[in-house]
Order: C-alpha cells, then sequence, then structure tokens
C-alpha cells in the first residue's frame, strides 16, 4: 500500500504550484536561523563576553585588543566556516542520497574523504620523517589526495560498460577501504604524528581563518546552487532508473554530474576542516522528515539545516569542557547518532 | 699622614661611588633596553624578533615553564598548561588547558607579548598564532646541548641574558663532572640499559633523544642506541641484548603502583634470563627526570649516574 501512496506523491512532484513561496520562506526562516544561531555562537567560548560588548566590537570593528581578535579572528572565521562545511556536507549529502537512491549514503561513501584524509596523514608523517615543515601545506595535500581518489573513482566506473549506481558504489567503497588501509598503517608506524593525524580525522575547524573562507566561500555557494538546480532530476531519479529515463534523464551522465560536483565540494572543504562526520548523513534525512522528498526544497532546507547544526556543534565543541576542546567530529557524532538510530528505527516500524 | 691620605682616599672613593650610583643604576635599566631588539632563531627555523622585554609571558609546555621558572621570571608568567606541574607554585599561575589542540582563545585572552611552545603537535596553532600578530617561539629539544641552548634563547629572549649564563654555567659544572668521570669507560665495560614499557612493541628512546643522551653521558649504553630516534622493539630484541640495568619511568611515584611495574616487568615473558632481571637492577624513576627537556634534565643525568655507580661497586 505505501509504494501506491509514494508512487502517488512523487506523481504529484511536478505538480506542485506553491513550491517557489515555499522555498523562499524556507530560505528566509534558514538565513534568520543562521544569524541568530551565529551570534549565539559568538557567546559561547572560553572567554565569557558580554553579549553587549560583542555588539560594539562587530559593528565597530575592534581588531585592536584581544577581545576584538577573539570574536573577529577566532571567533567569527570559524563560525563561518563551520557554516560553509555544514552546507556542503549537508546538500552533498542529500544529494548523494537521492542520486544513488541509497538513504546510507554520504558525502564520503564515494571516496573522496579517504583520499583527502590519507593526503593529510601522508603530510604529517612526511613531516616528521623528512623534517619538513609541512603542516602549513596540509590543505593542499589533503585535496591533492581528494583530487588522486575522485579520478580513480571516475576511472574505476568508467570501465564499466554500462554505468549502474551499484558501480559507483562499489567503487566509491573500495578505494575507502584502501585508503583508510594505508591511514591505519601510517598511524601504526608514525611516532610522533599520530595526535595530529587524529585530530584531523576527527575534524578540525580551529585553523579556519579569513583567507580560507575568502577560498571556500565561492566555490561552496556555487556548488550548492548547482546541485538544488539538479532537483529535477534528483526527483526523477527517486522514481526509479527507467522512469527517469523515461523522462528524460540521461542517467549515467547526469550521476556522474552530481558525483563530480558534489566531490570537488567536498574536497576543497575536507581540506580545510578535516573529516567532520554525520552532518552528511543526518541532516539529509531530517530535512525529508521537514519538508518532504521534492529536492527543490529539501535540498535548500538540507544545506541551512546543515549550517546551523554545525554551527551549534561547533559551539559546544568549544565551550563544552572549555579550556579543553572537543573535536567536533565527535559532537556531531555523539548529536546526530541517537537521533540516526531513531530515524532508522521508526523507518522499519513503518515498513513492518 | 700615610694613614689619613689612604683615610681620605677612601672617604672619596665611597663619596665617588656613592653620588655615581644613580647614575650607574640608571644606566642599568637602560641596559635591560639596550639588549632588544634581540633576533633570535627558533626550532621551526623560524626567525622571530623581540623588540622589547616581555612582560607577559605564555608557556604552552612543561619544559618551558620550569626554565622560566629557574630564570626567575615567574611573576612574568601569565599562563601555563595543565601539564605544568613543577616547580611548587606553578599552580598558582592560570592554565590554559592542553598541549594540543592548544586554546587560541585563552592565550589570546592573556594578552602575551611572548609565547614560548614547542613546535611538534602545537605546529599548526603556532601557524594560527603567528598570523595572529603573536611572538612565538617553538623550542623543542632532542638533546641536553639543545635544552642549554633553549635556555639560553629563552634568557636572550626575557631580557635576563646573565641569569641564563649563571643558570647554564651551573648545569655545565654539574654535567661535566659526570661526563669525565664516565667518559674514558670503554664500550665493554659500559653498563647495558634498557628503558621502556613491558608491553609488546615497546618503545625505546633511540639516539638522538634525551634519554639516550643522558645513558650515554652517566656511562651507561643504551641497548637501542644505534637506532635513530623513538624505535619500536619487541620482547625477543630485549631479551636478546641482555640490560644489565631496566629502567622504569612513571608519571606515578606511588611506591605500591612502582612496585606493580617493576613486578610487570620481572614476570614478563622470556626475560628471566636477563641480567637486569636476575640481580634485580631495576629501577623507577620521574619521567619528567628524562623527558622534559628543562634544567631537570641534569637531576636525571646524576640519577643515572648514582645508579649506574651502585651496581658498580
Amino acid at each position: 500500500m505505501r509504494s501506491l501512496v509514494e508512487l502517488k506523491n512523487n506523481n504529484n512532484l511536478y505538480g506542485y504550484t506553491n513550491w517557489r513561496y515555499k522555498a523562499l520562506l524556507i530560505l528566509i526562516i534558514g538565513f534568520f536561523a543562521i544569524l541568530i544561531v551565529g551570534f549565539i555562537g559568538l557567546n559561547f567560548g572560553t572567554i565569557i563576553i558580554q553579549p553587549e560588548k560583542i555588539w560594539s566590537i562587530i559593528w565597530q570593528h575592534q581588531t585592536d585588543n584581544s577581545l576584538g581578535l577573539i570574536i573577529w579572528e577566532l571567533r567569527l572565521p570559524r563560525l563561518i566556516m563551520a557554516m560553509l562545511a555544514g552546507m556542503t556536507l549537508a546538500s552533498v549529502g542529500g544529494s548523494f542520497q537521492g542520486m544513488l537512491r541509497n538513504p546510507l549514503a554520504d558525502p564520503y561513501i564515494l571516496g573522496v574523504s579517504a583520499g583527502a584524509a590519507l593526503g593529510a596523514c601522508l603530510a604529517i608523517a612526511l613531516q616528521y620523517t623528512l623534517k619538513l615543515y609541512l603542516i602549513p601545506y596540509l590543505p593542499f595535500f589533503s585535496l591533492l589526495g581528494a583530487l588522486i581518489s575522485i579520478a580513480l573513482v571516475y576511472l574505476l566506473s568508467q570501465k564499466q560498460t554500462r554505468l549502474s549506481v551499484s558501480d559507483l558504489l562499489l567503487a566509491g567503497v573500495a578505494i575507502n577501504f584502501f585508503f583508510s588501509a594505508i591511514i591505519t598503517l601510517l598511524l601504526a608506524t608514525s611516532k610522533q604524528g599520530t595526535h595530529t593525524m587524529l585530530f584531523w580525522l576527527m575534524g578540525d575547524l580551529s585553523t579556519a581563518n579569513w583567507q580560507k573562507i575568502s577560498w571556500v566561500i565561492l566555490p561552496v555557494f556555487l556548488g550548492t546552487l548547482l546541485l538544488i538546480s539538479s532537483s529535477l532530476e534528483l526527483n526523477a531519479m527517486a522514481l526509479g532508473e527507467e522512469e527517469a529515463l523515461h523522462l528524460g534523464v540521461q542517467t549515467e551522465k547526469f550521476r556522474m554530474k552530481i558525483f563530480l560536483i558534489g566531490s570537488l565540494m567536498i574536497a576543497l572543504i575536507v581540506s580545510f576542516t578535516g573529516l567532520i562526520g554525520f552532518v552528511g548523513l543526518v541532516i539529509p534525512h531530517i530535512a525529508r522528515l521537514l519538508v518532504g522528498p521534492d529536492h527543490r526544497i529539501m535540498l535548500p532546507v538540507s544545506a541551512l539545516a546543515g549550517s546551523v547544526f554545525l554551527i551549534i556543534c561547533d559551539t559546544i565543541a568549544r565551550s563544552l569542557i572549555a579550556p579543553i576542546e572537543i573535536p567536533i567530529g565527535a559532537i556531531t557524532a555523539i548529536l546526530g547518532a541517537p537521533f540516526f538510530i531513531h530515524l532508522l528505527k521508526r523507518r522499519n516500524n513503518i515498513n513492518e | 699622614m700615610v694613614h689619613q691620605k689612604t683615610m681620605s682616599a677612601v672617604v672619596s672613593l665611597l663619596l665617588f661611588i656613592f653620588l655615581t650610583s644613580p647614575i650607574l643604576c640608571w644606566a642599568n635599566t637602560n641596559a635591560g633596553d639596550d639588549l632588544f631588539p634581540v633576533i633570535l632563531t627558533d626550532d621551526l627555523g623560524i626567525k622571530i624578533t623581540i623588540t622589547k622585554k616581555p612582560e607577559r609571558i605564555v608557556s604552552t609546555a612543561p619544559n618551558n615553564t620550569e626554565i622560566i621558572f629557574a630564570l626567575g621570571l615567574e611573576d612574568k608568567l601569565v599562563g601555563r598548561t595543565d601539564f605544568c606541574n613543577y616547580p611548587p607554585g606553578v599552580e598558582k599561575i592560570e592554565s590554559i588547558g592542553m598541549l594540543s589542540p592548544l586554546n587560541l582563545e585563552k592565550i589570546v585572552s592573556l594578552e602575551p607579548d611572548l609565547i614560548l611552545t614547542f613546535g611538534g603537535l602545537q605546529a599548526k596553532d603556532i601557524i594560527r598564532l603567528r598570523e595572529l600578530g603573536y611572538k612565538v617561539l617553538a623550542l623543542d629539544a632532542e638533546t641536553l646541548s639543545e635544552m642549554l641552548n633553549n635556555i639560553e634563547i629563552i634568557a636572550t629572549a626575557c631580557g635576563v641574558p646573565e641569569k641564563g649564563k649563571e643558570l647554564i654555567t651551573n648545569l655545565k659544572e654539574r654535567i661535566d663532572f659526570i661526563a669525565t668521570s664516565s667518559a674514558d669507560i670503554p664500550a665493554s665495560q659500559r653498563l647495558k640499559v634498557f628503558t621502556g614499557s613491558s608491553y609488546e612493541a615497546i618503545w625505546s628512546p633511540g639516539k638522538d633523544t634525551l634519554f639516550d643522551d643522558l645513558i650515554t653521558l652517566a656511562g651507561g649504553q643504551n641497548i637501542v642506541g644505534n637506532q635513530k630516534g623513538w624505535v619500536t622493539i619487541s620482547s625477543e630484541q630485549v631479551a636478546l641484548a641482555e640490560p644489565d640495568v631496566i629502567i622504569i619511568t612513571s608519571g606515578i611515584m606511588n611506591p605500591e603502583e612502582i612496585d606493580k611495574m617493576k613486578d610487570d616487568v620481572i614476570r614478563h615473558p622470556g626475560w628471566s634470563q636477563i641480567p637486569a632481571i636476575k640481580k634485580n637492577h631495576i629501577f623507577a624513576a620521574n619521567e619528567d627526570l628524562f623527558y622534559r627537556a628543562g634544567p631537570r634534565l641534569v637531576e636525571g643525568l646524576e640519577l643515572l649516574y648514582e645508579i649506574f655507580s651502585g651496581i658498580k661497586e
């Protein structure tokens, strides 16, 4: 019975007349949510600063005292980086789930993360063996690793005569396993770098600065818009491979397009933030629960909710047991995992 | 007459000193400014120019904290880490938390004009602090002489080079006393020393580590001294090396726990025939005396020397 209802809903997807208003409303709500959460986030940290003081620091652009430095150079860049990372991870996660028609897909499932992680860990390991000061070039190494893994997955799946969902997935999973194995080797054999590697693998926003944001911000917004503009095709894919073909979607090309856009976005953001987990998996599901499966609305909601979620997580990471900072990956998973389990249970109950 | 002349000479000399002393004092305070600017190169190979005497120092490493105290600069220290547990009095200084990742917000709020770090794990935070315009020195000594060199760098950076020289001379005297008396011991007569955990995949400090340096200076021979850096060895290699002395280093110096650790080593499978275990030459010592690149390394050296001399008698 459920499948019939679902099909009916899906057929109605193209009949939405008010989706534009809905999207506009969501954009406005999301924008204000980010502003509010962002300002609350600015208030938390190791040092307690009065909210009025923060206002005046922001409006007068004070950077000549230590409080000004804390707000402008430490908290604000982090917040914005968290926002951009949340946006990227959630929107790419949502698109991958739609494109692969797999609710367990996340932005890391197609191998980018493992490549980026290997690049970063290799740089850290090399730093100690070659006695070269490589830490400033970590983003470069991880971007390179990510690009290599994207190329590998692309080539591996191109070899097939007909590219099915499972070909792409399996290529990604294989690359993930292979690269992760090398990372494990590095972790086991590198003596001094282990701690740095582990922190990178758990996600780290503390290196965010304005320059890095200026490199990331345009590709993130552009990529997110490109993904959202592919919503109709993603909706068609949800009906099934055959249906999508009938509706005029060149499924193989389309899958490659989404894979490349998404993976490049992830490669870029992950190079600067490390592997922040769970956001890309759970947020799209939350968005689907809130506004339904239409990607035209679901994807923008994912992007905004991802931003809000990661800002909240980073604020908790910075302030919960200050002056000690918790790796952000731990917070996202602690908050995300119970919710995800709840979601899966709910899903099972419906299916039964 | 002669007596009177000397008297008047002494009086006029005293008068001269009395009158000129304010000038001398003034010259002396000015001498502090003459010491700056100084250009220093840290262990990351980065040059730092310090333009005036630092008044607010943050130390992000226990060894730097100990050096600051040894130089008598503790009243200038405004921040230390949770790991800075020595010397007494250090607990009164505000903590910035963990060694890594550094809490940048806390450091910035302390408004330091000099930050003493240890490179390594803190590298990415050091980059961030430098971006924010702070003077950061990364000091990461791997040998005893590098540690002495770092004392000199810190003393120069803080405007107390004389104090630094004094401390270094004192430490050097103590080191030289031991070094000269053990320098002539031929390799064949040196006690073979093993230190490391008793678990499988043992980590032991090899060549170019502080501990190895101390063992050699004290007249011993590190069983992994022919390998560079921290090395992983197996229980089999330890058994094969037949060490004469086993040094257990620990952060916990509670006698009961120490006994448990010794027991663990004694009952380690395959080690029963090791000379150190047969003769019960197993010693426990505070790890900070061997791994923390501060002035107390010399205490560690003296302790090792004592242990080795005791065994030989």
